[in-house]
């Protein structure tokens, strides 16, 4: 009776989340597996429809031939998740710190609400209004105020690391006030009484930032911080929009892994050659996850 | 010794302000440049005496987006992607979440943990096969492909947020329902939706963003002005990019913005609000 029972729920369970399941299988599960078996072919333009499969070639291409583009996107990609989880980290643990200063009383809600406002805009306008209106060569307002301090217009987007540079200040002003959110969220929740203790102790203020603020802080802000490494491990529009844009390359020749993958599908048609990229990304992505969920498990 | 401290807190207090003022000045500069941009009349912004207050003030900028751009019809064609995604992706995902959240079933963990997992996979990187696969359908440039590939991409996402959310309501108020006579359906409609719609409001705002923020799916698999969204049609805008439609650019540019920010800044009261609290005493 019981195990009918079961059965009968299970098919309730299963004819009820029937739609979802069907249309993520659909949209979801069966384009990844689809690509799989792309990248064992060699379709491009000119086999679009009369590929063959040559097996691992793709992958072989991708990880064993150095200049292949594919090393130069991945060491820049790690470079940019690093650089711009450091300074978001060290930025907005400062901000957040000096928001819950005790100097500061009724500014601190506008503050807040101004700092949020990156966060709130819709990200391709914010990076194409940085584009346009920030870096532009002859009617940026960078190179405005260049002027006006009587130098010479810059190119701000045509060398590599400039372009960097410039696409790391546009990602910092996106995801900053997120982080900042997280952590004002995290100091507001630490036990007062920690830092009475520690100032009887005798801690200072750098002290007590060392002792108490950073390892209290830690575990609340944690996931999020894996989540944020996640996001710009795949960053995309930024570096796209910024300098890759079809038809209105800026110069450089920077590439994240995914623009990269996208470059070979849409721009140049390798499409099996891509899809040999976006399966490697996929593997490295589900091994940081596992990578990152045993570390949680380990904590708990 | 008195005056020395007050000084002190006095002086720390202006540099606090001062750090604030430039931050927010800092976070708010894009935003203000193009919104002065916007209203200003002459285009020949090479000049050097821009300020932020616009010299010439005008509204032509405005006039051209809705006359000269297609933008109203951007506009529809992007509600109407958002409308129906949000409908698709919540109808099918809501019913999957509750049973996710409820019920123990074989099956469901490994669904679940793999769901997790195909969140992390950006949809980007699988563009080309689902290209493939929608032109084989014949589904490339229509409405209904791009509806279609929206919600499967949103419904991952919508299924673990509407799944955490139900999980906190607590299954007491459903049991003392049930022992009251009520019905699994109208304890659905009556009891769940009704205590779920923060996060109902919540997941639709997500679903609502992506749309209006999706332009790589768009311009790719939508071709043709007719079916251009304010994404898409916003990047071709500044494709075109001289100094004479930067103006113009700018000003649809804040406009798209606006109900987006309205919306963030709404829906903020409700990200944080625990209905489910009041649910249950004790």
């Amino acid at each position: 009776m019981n195990k009918k029972n079961l059965r009968k729920k299970t098919l309730i369970a299963y004819a009820a989340s029937a739609p979802a399941l069907i249309l993520i299988a659909s949209i979801v599960v069966f384009p990844i597996i689809y690509t799989l078996y792309i990248s064992l072919t060699n379709m491009n333009t000119y086999h679009w429809f009369n590929y063959e499969i040559i097996g691992l070639k793709n992958y072989q291409r991708a990880l064993t031939v150095f200049d292949s583009g594919f090393f130069s996107a991945l060491l820049t990609t790690i470079l940019w998740t690093v650089v711009n989880i450091v300074i978001q980290l060290i930025i907005a643990f400062v901000v957040a710190n000096l928001l819950n200063s005790p100097l500061l009383k009724h500014q601190k809600r506008l503050y807040e609400t101004i700092l949020m406002f990156p966060w709130a805009m819709p990200g391709y306008v914010s990076i194409l209004l940085w584009k346009t209106g920030m870096f532009n060569t002859q009617f940026g307002l960078l190179n405005n105020w260049v002027q006006k301090l009587g130098l010479e217009p810059q190119r701000w987007l045509s060398s590599d690391i400039s372009a960097f540079l410039c696409c790391t200040v546009v990602n910092l002003w996106l995801a900053l006030p997120f982080m900042i959110m997280i952590m004002d969220g995290g100091l507001k929740s630490i036990d007062k009484c920690l830092y009475e203790s520690a100032t009887i102790d005798g801690a200072g203020k750098l002290k007590q930032a060392m002792v108490v603020t950073i390892p209290c802080l830690k575990p609340i802000i944690g996931p999020s911080v894996v989540i944020t490494i996640f996001t710009t491990f795949k960053t995309f529009d930024v570096i796209y929009l910024m300098v890759l844009q079809t038809g209105a390359q800026t110069g450089a020749h920077i590439q994240t892994i995914i623009t990269y993958a996208y470059e070979n599908a849409f721009i140049t048609n390798n499409y099996g050659y891509s899809s040999a990229i976006s399966i490697i990304i996929f593997i490295m992505l589900i091994a940081f996850s596992v990578v990152t969920s045993r570390r949680k498990n380990d904590d708990a | 010794m008195m005056t020395r401290k007050r000084i002190r807190i006095i002086t720390s207090k202006i540099l606090l302000n001062l750090f604030f003022v430039i931050s927010c000045a800092m976070a708010l500069l894009p935003i203000l440049y193009a919104l002065s941009i916007s209203f200003t009349k002459d285009a020949s912004l090479l000049s050097k005496d821009f300020s932020f207050v616009p010299k010439h003030f005008t509204l032509d900028n405005y006039k051209a987006v809705f006359t000269e751009e297609p933008v109203p019809l951007w506009f529809w064609n992007s509600i109407f992607l958002a409308f129906m995604t949000i409908c698709l992706s919540l109808s099918t995902a809501v019913p999957a979440a509750y049973i996710f959240s409820r019920w123990k079933f074989p099956g469901r963990k490994g669904i679940l943990k793999a769901l997790l997992l195909l969140y992390s996979f950006p949809s980007i990187l699988s563009m080309f096969a689902i290209y493939k696969m929608m032109s084989s359908l014949h589904l490339i440039n229509t409405r209904i492909g791009i509806i279609i590939i929206y919600a499967g991409t949103m419904s991952v996402f919508a299924l673990w947020n509407m799944k955490g959310y139900f999980d906190t309501i607590p299954v007491e108020i459903e049991e003392a329902a049930k022992i009251d006579g009520c019905s699994d359906y109208i304890i659905v409609l009556k009891i769940v939706t009704p205590l779920a719609r923060p996060s109902l409001i919540v997941t639709a705002t997500m679903v609502l963003n992506f749309v209006w923020n999706e332009y790589i799916f768009s311009i790719n698999f939508l071709t043709g002005s007719k079916n251009e969204t304010l994404a898409s049609g916003l990047y071709s805008l500044q494709a075109t990019e001289m100094s004479g439609s930067w103006p113009v650019f700018a000003a649809a540019a804040i406009l798209v913005s606006l109900p987006v920010l309205v919306i963030f800044f709404f829906s903020q009261k409700y990200m944080t609000s625990g209905l489910t609290s009041g649910g249950v005493k004790g």
